[in-house]
């Protein structure tokens, strides 16, 4: 079981790492500011991610990291969302 | 604080969701319904896990959520690139 | 090549004929060689690496070419470049040049006139590239 744990929780974390190098490749490639805010999105959420792994996983009773898991999964869906919100805007 | 970076987190959650639908709904890309459902699964996650206090997630059903999303995800990747064959003409 | 080149007749000329950097290279594949009959499979084959595109994506590109009066095909399905006006034909030239001297530029040209920047966050998600 914790064996599985481990699996899916790293599974998210390398779904989102994906997330993150497929965005800013095409970012680089093609100069769309939407991709930018991609790209600093998935960037939160894999470090949210990667501190979820620690928190649950690695140090499942030392720490509590949700005040830090949570700030930057925020951070990364406002920058998100800002992308979203102006994205008619050239 | 805590619960005000829950709510926050739950709610962009669910705007980018909807965001993504009105992507979907426009360019009738498969892989923007796949963000829009995982973002909602995400969402729930995030509100449950704090409506029902549950702090550590392998512990309760609620983390399924967030392991269905993210297959989601991978799937629509995947689907992107070996499955999808024409692609929508622009419209211009 | 100066940015005036970049006029807003050819950005127009873009926007409706090359919606992809794929298209812009079959184009250019099919004007430098005006004289010979080209397949599919030909033009897929030597389309430089880093543009690779699928067959049917290839399929709809030239279609969108042909109905904008750049290419002709005959009864075999080959095809041949053909610009319906000397105006087009120019058009194509200042493309070759852009793609010669102003190549970074160009392409940023190509993806900032495509309709959607939401399709392109989805095209981000393909592993191989435009």
């Amino acid at each position: 079981m914790q064996t599985f744990n481990f699996i899916l929780y790293l599974m998210a974390v390398l779904t989102c790492l994906a997330c993150t190098v497929l965005l800013g490749r095409s970012y680089m490639h093609t100069g769309v500011r939407l991709l930018l805010w991609g790209t600093l999105c998935f960037v939160g959420l894999s470090i949210s991610n990667v501190l979820l792994f620690f928190d649950l996983i690695v140090f499942p009773t030392d720490v509590d990291l949700r005040l830090w898991r949570l700030s930057t999964a925020l951070g990364g869906l406002m920058f998100l969302l800002h992308g979203f919100i102006w994205e008619d805007r050239p | 604080m805590i619960e005000f970076l829950s709510g926050a987190v739950t709610l962009a959650y669910l705007i980018a969701a909807v965001f993504f639908l009105r992507f979907w709904r426009k360019t009738s890309d498969r892989l923007f319904l796949a963000f829009t459902i995982a973002f909602v699964l995400f969402a729930t996650n995030q509100g449950l896990a704090h409506v029902l206090d549950i702090y550590s997630e392998p512990a309760s059903f609620i983390y399924a959520l967030r392991v269905i999303g993210f297959v989601l995800i991978l799937a629509a990747i995947i689907d992107k690139n070996f499955f999808a064959g024409r692609r929508q003409p622009d419209k211009r | 090549m100066e940015d005036s080149a970049f006029s807003k007749e050819f950005l127009a000329f873009l926007r409706t004929a090359i919606p992809s950097v794929s298209a812009a290279e079959l184009l250019l594949l099919l004007f430098r060689q005006p004289v010979r009959w080209w397949t599919l499979d030909d033009l897929l084959r030597e389309i430089p690496a880093g543009a690779s595109i699928s067959q049917s994506d290839a399929g709809n590109c030239l279609e969108t070419l042909r109905s904008c009066g750049l290419i002709e095909s005959d009864t075999e399905k080959r095809l041949r470049y053909r610009a319906a006006s000397a105006a087009l034909d120019e058009q194509v030239r200042t493309l070759a040049r852009a793609y010669e001297e102003r190549p970074v530029t160009l392409i940023r040209m190509i993806y900032a006139l495509r309709d959607s920047r939401i399709q392109s966050f989805a095209d981000a998600f393909k592993f191989r590239k435009r």
